[in-house]
């Protein structure tokens, strides 16, 4: 704190003697009163249900650590956590390694179309997601796009569709790389075109290929892109439930279903949902805290 | 030579991103292709000409409804997360106080937290406090999450204007209303209106939680999705889904063209 306030220029000094009406408190009373009724509040209402302070059930509660217990004892919920964990590592995966040379393209080929191209690219996910897996849905269903397309052309024969397509694990994870392809682009765009050209130069003018030039200096200054793009395709699609319910089937339900499920369906039990949705919740908490550290590290060592 | 790509790595990166961008748009197409279908079923072989699914949406009520409710949460909760991130953007940008960044993370906290456990949440504390779902518990939600998107616009933004303007008018005797009046909020405006129009969309697409937290008057994406169970009207919806994705195309192709006019001009004049 200490060092920020000696490097100030005098103008940022000059600025508190402004501090008279609209001060600091006012200005951050709304926002936060807002996230403190209506965000933070609501999570520890769930973490009371989630330790039985809280129920559906009238009468007279005690605080156990039950609902925690089972979760973590029985077997169905946590595996179907890991289910979803690989379903969205896939995902993240794949478009993150489809995205780079997307971004690398864009910033790095000297087009001078890069912004009206990058516009092109991340339109789709500007437009609405479920009108997006609408179309996946029409694609790919038994009387779908793709089988009547088939059976049109006679490749395949009507009584035999290609009924994996839809209702699967494929679907979901096709979908959802689809959703988020155009988006994940972005933070890696970001980082590559911070990037300083004349470092690549200097490593060709010292006798290094495009290919090492690449390894040990693109792709190093790159990775906190990468990382966050990871990230923020990882984290939304852990927690989905829309995607699946949509174009899933059994095969492709996911945590987040069994959240809604344990909320809305014909038997409620809403401490054990409170316990899988705040599990979730600490683990996108830890995932997201790990991450900036990661990256506060790395701008404090420049 | 060119020290990041060669002729043959430019060309084939050109190619690959024209086939993705082919890949996000197919969909896309394959949806304005058959809402022109006159087949009560999205498959092939294509069945000729009709405006009769647009017709029939025009004429239904529920879904002109749904799409009436949707507009006005969205300009309510948009309205609202713009007023309350211009707050919050003056306070992190302009001020310095104590707690700053434990402040400022939890501003931006609603972007990482998963849409299924906030839905729950705020589901059970409107059951907890007693307040019936309607209209506004999905405007509370939805300036909840748009929150953030409106501080990410607003802030950089802010950090750009020369605070020796604002500092130049309050020496000349206004007051600090006054000056953010005049000086900040004219200069800050193209940054509002990205806010207010990211947000409003947000809210308008808005599925997941309002999922949780609707009344009886339902949102466009709530109508939508239970639509999507009947297969008779299917082709309807397609028609809908591309009149919405035509219009949410041309409102963010027209924002982004807008930005960039004002930030020219604002280039230029600076």
């Amino acid at each position: 704190m200490a060092i920020t306030e000696a490097r100030e220029p005098p103008a940022q000094r000059r600025r508190r003697r402004l501090r008279l009406d609209l001060s600091t408190p006012t200005l951050l009373g709304l926002p936060l009163a807002w996230l403190a009724a209506f965000f933070l509040v609501p999570i520890g209402i769930v973490a009371a249900y989630s330790f039985n302070l809280y129920s559906l059930d009238p009468g007279t509660h005690h605080f156990t650590l039950a609902g925690w217990h089972d979760f973590l004892h029985g077997s169905v919920y946590l595996s179907l956590f890991w289910k979803s964990v690989k379903m969205s590592l896939i995902v993240s995966a794949t478009i993150v390694v489809l995205a780079y040379p997307l971004a690398y393209f864009l910033a790095l080929s000297g087009t001078r179309r890069k912004y009206v191209l990058l516009l092109l690219l991340i339109a789709p996910f500007l437009t609405s997601y479920l009108l997006r897996v609408l179309a996946w849905k029409v694609i790919l269903g038994n009387n779908g796009v793709i089988n009547s397309f088939l059976f049109w052309t006679g490749l395949r024969s009507p009584d035999h569709p290609l009924s994996q397509l839809l209702y699967s694990k494929f679907a979901v994870m096709l979908v959802l790389g689809y959703i988020w392809l155009p988006f994940v682009a972005l933070p890696i765009f970001v980082s590559l075109e911070s990037l300083d050209r004349r470092l690549l130069e200097a490593a060709t003018d010292l006798g290094a290929s495009r290919l090492q030039a690449f390894v040990k200096i693109t792709l190093p200054l790159s990775l906190p892109g990468v990382f966050a793009a990871f990230l923020f395709v990882f984290i939304p699609t852990l927690g989905e439930f829309v995607t699946p319910s949509l174009v899933g089937g059994t095969g492709g339900y996911m945590y987040g279903n069994q959240i809604v499920d344990l909320f809305v369906a014909g038997f409620p039990d809403w401490q054990t949902g409170s316990v899988l949705a705040l599990f979730l919740l600490g683990v996108v908490a830890v995932l997201t805290v790990v991450f900036s550290r990661f990256l506060g590290a790395r701008t404090a060592v420049r | 030579m060119d020290v990041a790509l060669s002729r043959t790595g430019a060309w084939v990166l050109r190619i690959f991103f024209a086939l993705v961008v082919l890949f996000l748009y197919a969909p896309i197409v394959i949806l304005v292709i058959f809402s022109f279908n006159d087949s009560a079923f999205p498959s092939f072989p294509l069945s000729g000409f009709t405006w009769r699914w647009y017709h029939q949406f025009l004429v239904n009520g529920e879904l002109r409804a749904a799409l009436e409710t949707s507009a006005i949460v969205a300009a309510f909760s948009s309205v609202g997360a713009v007023l309350l991130g211009i707050l919050a953007s003056i306070a992190l940008v302009r001020r310095r106080f104590h707690g700053k960044s434990p402040v400022s993370a939890l501003l931006l906290s609603p972007l990482v937290i998963p849409y299924v456990v906030f839905g729950i949440s705020l589901l059970l504390f409107f059951h907890a406090v007693g307040i019936p779902r309607t209209v506004l518990t999905v405007v509370i939600g939805h300036v909840v999450i748009t929150l953030p998107y409106t501080i990410l616009v607003l802030m950089p933004r802010l950090q750009q204007i020369d605070v020796s303007l604002e500092e130049a008018a309050y020496d000349l005797g206004a007051s600090r209303l006054r000056t953010f009046r005049s000086i900040t909020l004219p200069l800050l405006l193209p940054a509002v209106v990205s806010a207010f129009l990211i947000a409003f969309t947000t809210s308008f697409d808005e599925y997941a939680v309002a999922s949780f937290v609707v009344g009886s008057r339902l949102t466009f994406p709530i109508y939508l999705y239970s639509a999507l169970r009947f297969p008779n009207q299917l082709p309807q919806v397609i028609a809908v889904a591309v009149v919405v994705i035509t219009i949410s195309l041309v409102v963010v192709v027209g924002a982004e063209l807008g930005r960039r006019l004002a930030e020219r001009r604002l280039g230029a004049e600076g």
